[in-house]
This record gives C-alpha cells, structure tokens and sequence, in this order.
C-alpha cells in the first residue's frame, strides 16, 4: 500500500527522467505509474463505488483538501513514534551493554526479553492502554516495545563482533575494560545498532498507530478509525499515505545519520 | 661459498656477554578442553639473545603460536617459568616492552592507517606511566612501512599487505624490545610476501629489536632467521635449533645459495620427523 500511495508524488519528476538512460529510476517509476494507470482506469471503467475504493484522483484531491486536518493529526503520531523509538532503543542499547559486561545478567534477562517479543504488539497494546490511558504514554511505550527487540539482540551482536585478535591487541596494550568498550566494542557495534535503528524506524511508526487505534482523539492511527466508520475512504487512503509518508521520513533521517557515522564499510567486516 | 665465510666473519663471538630477551625454562603450557586438559607445550628451555631474529617452524598443533602467545602473556603458563628481559611477560606487557603482529593485520576498521599507527599511545597507559615511543613520529613510521600518502586511507581502502604494513607500523611505535610475529605474511600472496620479507629484515636492522617469527613456510623461516626454532606436535617441545650461516644483511636472491639450499633441505628432513 505504501509504494502504490507514493506514486502521485514520484511519477511527476519521473516523466521527465525517463528519456535518461538511468533504468534503475525509470523502470521502477514505469511499474508504479502503470499501476496507478491501471488503478485510475480500473475504478472509472467497473464504476467502483469511492467508499469501497478511491481513485488515485480522489485520494489526491482529499491530500490537498484535507491537508490541515491531516497535518493536525500528523504531529501527535510523530512525537509519539520519536519517543517511543528514543525511549525503546536507548533502554535497549544500556541493556546490550549490562549483557555484555555481565554474562549472569544476559541469562537472567534474556529469556524474559524473548518472552516479551513473543506476545504480538496487537495483543499487548489494550493492555498498556488500560493501565496508561489514553494519552500519549501508552503510545509511546508501545512504540518503544516495538522498537525494543530488534535493537536488543543486534546490539548485543553487534558488541560482541569484535574479532580475537582486536581483544588480543587489546590486551597486549594493557587496555582497560572501558577503553576496549568505547575504543573498539562500541564503533564496531555501530554498523549492527543501524541494522536495527533503520527496523525501529518504520515499526515505531506501525506502534503509534496501533496505539491510536486502541484509544485516541488524535493521531494518524485515530483518524484512520475514524475515517474507515464513517466511510470516508478517500481520507483513509490519504491517511495511509501520510503514516507510510512519516516512516520513510524517519527512516532517511536514521540512514543519513547512519552515513556519516559508519563511514567506514557498507558491511561490518568483523 | 661466500655465504658461509661471511658467517664465520660475524661467528658466534659476541663482543659481550649476551643478555637473555627472552628466556625460557622448562615452560608448559596446558589448555582445558571438553575432553580434559591438553598439553600444548612441555619443558620448553630456551635462552633467545638480545637482538636475535628468531624464526619458529613445525607442524600444525605443535604449539607455535602458543610460544609467542604465553610470552606476551595472552595465555598463562602451566608450569615452568618465563621471563623477558628478567620480567615477568605480565610485567614486561605492562611495561610495552612487547609488541604483537597478528596473521590478520586487526586494524580498527573505522580508523585511518595514521590512526590505526597512533592506537597504542591511546590505551593501556595508566596515569603518570612514561611509555617508551619511537624516535620515529607515527607519520614517519607509516613512511618507512612504505605507506606514504595513505595515512589517511582506511582499511578498506588498502590492500592485504598494506594493512599488515600499517600493523607493522603500529608495533613499532612504542619501540618494542621484543616484536612478536604470528604468520604475519601467511594470507600474503608471494610476491608481497617476498617484499616485506625484506621490509622486516631492514626494520630488523634499523631498531635492532628482538624478533620472534612464526611461519609455516620453510623458506621464509630460513630467509629471516638467524636461529630457526623446529617445534615437533603432541605435545609441543623443542625438536632442535638450527643455525642459519647466512650473513645479516640479506638479499632475496642468497635463497639460491648453497647455505640456504642446504638449511632448508636439514628443515625439511627434521619436519618430516616431528
């Protein structure tokens, strides 16, 4: 649904690119464009009632009419999804490090950490509503428990990556405990902690919403709910645009940070 | 010929007593493994003069690397005693009297070559601890390496034997007393490995440093060493020392020379027994 909703945007500047040999670029715009075609086509020509199934038109137009509305809802979500994936990852990432330093702690605690990824978010989230509210802490500990798992395990992957003959290096230098954690266990950790802040981007996303599902007045999660039981597809369409639009937005910014910190390889060699 | 009348010029008659860098005495090493202790080393006696370059060969499992890792205090010892230069090998770690070149050159991947040669100044130093540094800047270490122009360059960026280069020159930044090598050049295509052969021997000769160099390679252990250590397996021992009558400033092409020949046919034969 996301990369059929991004096309109105893409296929304008790609009509005048498709002339360049860049086929990487055009094909893929070609394929979305011919969808949308198809779609556009498709609802006109079946005479697709607009509640059951918007044209692209239409879910244009209410983009462009509806977009205070839509902008009003868009904040609450992003704040939400922010610190939800501020709060989860930093609590992960402190508890990788307790689990690295600490074998007996990475036992004791593991196995609780996988119990708690086990249970579907869907499943949890009317519990932390029920004992949050229905204000923005449930939605921001839901985005966090989402974000939480997948930065768990890679961070601790990612601290132990070091290669033997680094920690022999290491210990041929007389390095102290916290000069092989911040010299070299922490830039090598770096390249896995992206793997899983780019996950963390798009799902603390998913997590806001399923939280404004449950119980909100605000929110892109709330305005879907509320455009799907008064049959105003056209928005729903366009609120599924912008919630997909805002989790590519966190995940360009995590992957332009990610460019400038690991500078140094695409792929983490140890 | 001429091989053999140099080595008789510069002889075994030191102009002084020799001191011992590296002494060992009746050194075992013991590993604990899932199917109980092994014995990776046993009554190892063993006196290595200051500014020798060691070369040490034998078969897969007989504990070579162990040798250079129980003397730089990687692995502790079982029994028997070990010192480096009179110390303990923990004191004389503490005191950065060792350095260590891994078969993997272990350059921190995110840090330039020039920052990878600077890694020793920035760890290990406790507070008011002087560290012996070479005369040379980090800059003009990587230079002697033959790495001018790349001190900016990352790993990525360089070649296998760039990198054990850079490695090279990280050792040598402390000034070392005692250089330890651990089949430096073993993932080393030849004609690199040809080239910092003799890259290591000129070091050698410029710092004077004692040198002990692990290898597999028949050729490379004879070209290096003054003294070639053979270590026979199960459990690792001293098999026998072999002196290498070939002068000290040496010339890739005395691998030609009877000397040379006739030292690595003696290798061969006692690898064949251990």
């Amino acid at each position: 649904m996301s990369i059929v909703n991004e096309i109105p945007d893409k296929a304008a500047g790609g009509s005048l690119r498709e002339l360049l040999p860049s086929s990487r670029i055009v094909a893929p715009i070609a394929v979305l464009a011919a969808i949308l075609l198809v779609w556009q086509t498709g609802v006109r020509y079946f005479d697709v009632k607009p509640f059951i199934a918007p044209a692209p038109t239409d879910v244009l137009a209410v983009l462009v009419s509806d977009y205070p509305l839509l902008l009003r809802n868009f904040w609450p979500t992003l704040s939400e999804a922010l610190l939800g994936f501020a709060v989860g990852n930093i609590i992960a990432v402190l508890i990788a490090v307790a689990f690295v330093h600490n074998r007996a702690v990475e036992k004791a605690f593991f196995p609780v950490a996988v119990f708690v990824n086990t249970i579907p978010i869907l499943a949890i989230a009317p519990i932390l509503v029920l004992i949050f509210g229905n204000g923005m802490t449930a939605k921001v500990v839901i985005a966090a428990l989402i974000c939480f798992f997948p930065t768990l395990v890679n961070m601790v992957k990612g601290l132990q990556s070091v290669g033997k003959d680094a920690l022999d290096l290491a210990q041929i230098l007389s390095a102290t405990k916290n000069e092989v954690f911040w010299k070299i266990r922490l830039p090598a950790s770096l390249p896995y902690l992206f793997a899983a802040l780019k996950i963390a981007a798009t799902t603390s996303v998913i997590g806001a919403i399923v939280g404004e599902w449950i119980g909100a007045d605000v929110g892109l999660g709330a305005l879907i709910i509320d455009a799907t039981f008064n049959f105003r597809s056209p928005l729903l369409y366009a609120t599924v645009f912008v919630s997909s639009g805002l989790a590519v937005l966190l995940f360009l910014m995590v992957t332009l940070l990610e460019r400038r910190l690991v500078y140094w390889t695409a792929n983490p060699r140890h | 010929m001429e091989a053999l009348k140099v080595a008789e010029d510069t002889g075994f008659i030191p102009p002084a007593p020799p001191r011992a860098a590296v002494s060992l005495d009746r050194l075992s090493v013991a590993f604990d493994t899932a199917n109980g202790p092994i014995v990776a080393l046993r009554d190892i006696t063993l006196d290595i003069e200051d500014g020798t370059f060691l070369t040490i060969l034998g078969p897969s499992g007989c504990g070579k690397s162990t040798l250079l890792r129980v003397v730089s205090d990687l692995v502790p010892m079982a029994g028997g005693n070990a010192t480096v230069f009179g110390k303990s090998p923990e004191q004389a770690r503490r005191g950065r009297d060792i350095a260590f070149v891994f078969q993997d050159a272990a350059l921190l991947p995110w840090r330039t070559a020039l920052e990878n040669v600077k890694l020793p100044l920035e760890m290990g130093i406790r507070r008011g601890q002087e560290i012996h540094r070479s005369e040379r800047s980090p800059e003009e270490l990587l230079a002697m390496v033959g790495l001018k122009g790349r001190e900016n360059a990352l790993p990525h960026e360089l070649s296998g034997g760039m990198r054990q280069r850079v490695a090279i020159a990280r050792a040598l930044v402390c000034k070392p007393k005692l250089l330890l090598m651990d089949e430096p050049f073993g993932a080393l295509d030849e004609i690199t490995r040809d080239r910092l052969n003799e890259e290591i021997l000129r070091i050698w000769q410029e710092t004077g440093t004692t040198i002990l160099f692990v290898t597999h390679s028949i050729p490379e252990a004879v070209f290096l060493g003054q003294k070639v250590l053979m270590l026979a397996a199960h459990p690792g021992r001293v098999k026998e020392l072999v002196d290498v009558g070939l002068p000290r400033d040496r010339k890739l092409k005395m691998r030609e020379s009877a000397e040379f020949v006739r030292t690595a046919a003696r290798l061969r034969e006692l690898l064949e027994e251990c």
